[in-house]
């Protein structure tokens, strides 16, 4: 079973349609990489996928839950991470990890597991104990992504996981996603602009413009097809194409 | 821990760590009022010492023992300033260069008037150096203390005349012959004790639980609209609504907080405005040592447990409704202004059910004002300290209708994605009107 289904996606916002007919698919234990220009829909597919708005058509699954018909469903597997979420900014950032815990957790014990997880990925130390008002930009992005990864949920919808972080943050993040993937048998849809963290990151790619996927496949496929020597050469090309 | 008991941890310490919150809701009445109260007391105390210090002029162009009797009278227990002077011009250019505020004149022929039967009349002047309340006052203690030589004089004097005629009679009744006593009749019962009197223990008391109500509707609005802004400004509100957890739950944790948060602040007002009371009337003496129960109108532990569900009802269906609004805001700021809007539909029934009874207003008007669900809070609350349970019941009835539709609302906007794509600002007002305006 696929991890992710999307056939003929459609999505209306008044007179704009942000996705127009969208379908790929995301193999189970995969990371799969949605890459496009801004505006080409990548974020609103996303949010369809994260049950948090509905597709005016088509039809989108998550481990064969309908995100439509049984969104509880679904948000019981996944852990969606917006591009530009933040955290409560009068917790701490270990408040702010049990908060995010409880949700996931039976017991007590089990949500100390989940929030020792999530202390490991953050790598913030004692800086957990302080409120996230205080935290920098970087430090807030890898409590988010603390937050999406450490309850190992079956699929991880992150969108430009590493927006905002530098060369370092955005290496250990990268690892920490590749790491979970890899042996947490964490399913991964991310979006981003990095061609080079999608080239290092994902397995499969798909290209989306204009609500439409235009492009799909591995990175060396489509770098084969396309004639370019790494995913930002295909990016170029299959864009000027369309 | 519950997801709803976790939600609503959450909601309250987001709250009350917020400096803004914390401060402008929960500190500052329990700040504010004991200093307005204290900056009172402190104005009303110098007042008095300066109106018990006071002391007034007297010249008089008159004599006769009638005068003499008066100038005894004023001259005992008083501190009384003697102008000497050749006439009244030189007399008040004396009294001006005094530190009184008051001069009483006793003109010539007050002796031979009074004595002849007629009106003796007496000149007050005031001296209004700063026009400021200590002035008038000197004035006032001035008139009264005439006013009871008056009604001495006069008692005496008709004492004499009933001997002198050999009439019957009391002279207070000659003087004053029809008296009158107050009683009310409430709740079906007599009671020896004027309406007026009734009216200011009602004010005092069950009058202030609906304006608390109210105060804490208000409060509770603001929580819930600042509540859900805060997830829109601070970028949580999609994380939020993407956990495994039901849209109604995320709905009451959030309402349960805002509760609580407003019982905070509305216990800090109680305390502020009690400690405002009793420092800036404390100069007031006590008029009445009835209390609430001993007239009947004290509230029952029935009558309490409803005015408990009127408070719970009114309370959700207010927070139910400024969470709906909040929405569509997409700041902090934004959504108070919103809530600015809802607040007046709670406030008016609020000020105008204070002063008079439902009844009382032009008939168009009790229509508007009882389709305003929470007129109702009012009537309820009011009713229940006069144990009129049936109104009670029916106003819960009728705000339960409206928090029922309310948080249906609010249960289908937390649903849907209207929660993450709804927004409205006031510069979409100017740019759809702009719009038409080009349009036509």
């Amino acid at each position: 079973m696929d991890a992710i289904e999307v056939r003929q996606l459609t999505k209306d916002f008044g007179n704009t349609q942000a996705l127009r007919g969208a379908s790929f698919s995301v193999r189970e234990h995969e990371i799969f990489g949605l890459i496009g220009p801004n505006g080409a829909g990548k974020t609103t597919a996303l949010r369809i996928l994260s049950t948090l708005i509905s597709a005016s058509s088509g039809k989108a699954q998550v481990f064969g839950f309908d995100v439509a018909r049984q969104p509880e469903k679904v948000r019981e597997i996944l852990s969606y991470l917006p591009e530009d979420a933040g955290a409560y900014q009068m917790l701490s950032g270990l408040e702010f990890l049990e908060f995010m815990a409880g949700f996931y957790s039976k017991d007590r014990a089990e949500m100390k597991r989940i929030v020792d997880e999530g202390r490991k990925i953050s790598g913030l130390g004692e800086r957990l104990s302080d409120r996230v008002n205080g935290y920098s930009k970087g430090m807030k992005r890898r409590l988010l992504i603390a937050r999406a990864l450490m309850m190992k949920p079956r699929l991880a919808i992150l969108d430009e996981p590493t927006s905002g972080l530098d060369v370092i943050q955005s290496f250990h993040v990268r690892n920490m996603i590749r790491e979970y993937a890899d042996t947490q048998g964490v399913t991964v849809l991310l979006s981003s602009h990095n061609m080079l963290e999608v080239e290092y990151l994902c397995g499969y790619v798909a290209l989306i413009d204009g609500g439409v996927i235009i492009a799909e496949g591995t990175p060396e496929a489509l770098k084969e097809r396309y004639g370019g020597k790494n995913l930002e050469d295909v990016f170029m090309e299959v864009t000027k194409s369309e | 821990m519950s997801n709803l008991w976790a939600l609503i941890v959450k909601e309250v310490k987001e709250l009350v760590r917020d400096p803004k919150i914390l401060i402008g809701v929960v500190l500052m009445p329990i700040i504010i009022f004991p200093i307005m109260g204290a900056a009172i007391q402190v104005s009303q105390e110098s007042v008095e010492r300066a109106i018990m210090g006071a002391s007034f002029a007297v010249y008089t162009d008159d004599k006769g023992f009638v005068t003499e009797a008066l100038l005894g009278y004023l001259y005992t227990n008083n501190t009384v300033v003697p102008i000497e002077a050749g006439s009244l011009e030189e007399a008040l250019i004396a009294f001006k260069a005094t530190d009184s505020s008051a001069l009483i004149y006793i003109p010539r022929g007050y002796h031979a008037n009074v004595t002849l039967g007629q009106r003796g009349v007496l000149l007050v002047y005031a001296n209004l150096r700063n026009l400021n309340m200590a002035e008038t006052q000197s004035t006032n203690v001035v008139t009264s203390l005439i006013n009871v030589y008056n009604y001495y004089f006069s008692i005496t004097k008709i004492r004499n005349l009933l001997e002198q005629t050999s009439s019957v009679g009391t002279p207070e009744a000659v003087r004053s012959p029809i008296g009158i006593r107050y009683a009310s009749i409430l709740k079906g019962n007599v009671l020896d004790v004027s309406p007026n009197a009734i009216f200011s223990l009602v004010m005092g008391q069950s009058i202030m639980l609906p304006i608390m109500v109210m105060m804490m509707v208000v409060f509770a609005i603001q929580m819930a609209a600042t509540s859900i802004a805060l997830e829109k400004e601070q970028k949580t509100l999609e994380t939020l609504m993407t956990l495994p957890v039901s849209r109604f739950t995320i709905l009451a944790g959030k309402l349960s907080g805002s509760i609580v948060i407003a019982l905070a602040g509305s216990v800090s007002y109680l305390i502020g405005f009690g400690f405002y009371i009793n420092s800036a009337f404390s100069f007031v003496p006590e008029v009445t040592t009835m209390n609430i129960d001993d007239v009947g109108i004290g509230i029952t532990p029935l009558g309490l447990a409803l005015v408990g569900v009127v408070i719970f009802v009114t309370l959700v269906s207010a927070l139910a409704m400024a969470l709906s609004v909040a929405v569509f805001a997409d700041s902090v700021r934004s959504a108070q202004s919103f809530t600015g809007a809802l607040i007046t539909p709670i406030m008016i029934p609020a000020i105008v059910l204070m002063f008079s009874d439902i009844e009382m207003l032009p008939q168009s008007f009790q229509w508007i004002m009882l389709a305003i669900p929470y007129t109702h809070t009012i009537i309820a609350t009011k009713a229940a300290f006069l144990a009129n349970y049936a109104v009670v019941v029916r106003s819960i009835l009728f705000i339960s209708v409206w928090t029922v539709v309310v948080l249906y609302v609010a249960a289908k906007i937390f649903s849907t994605e209207r929660i993450i794509t709804a927004r409205f600002t006031f510069g979409d007002l100017g740019k759809r009107l702009r719009l038409r305006r080009h349009a036509s």
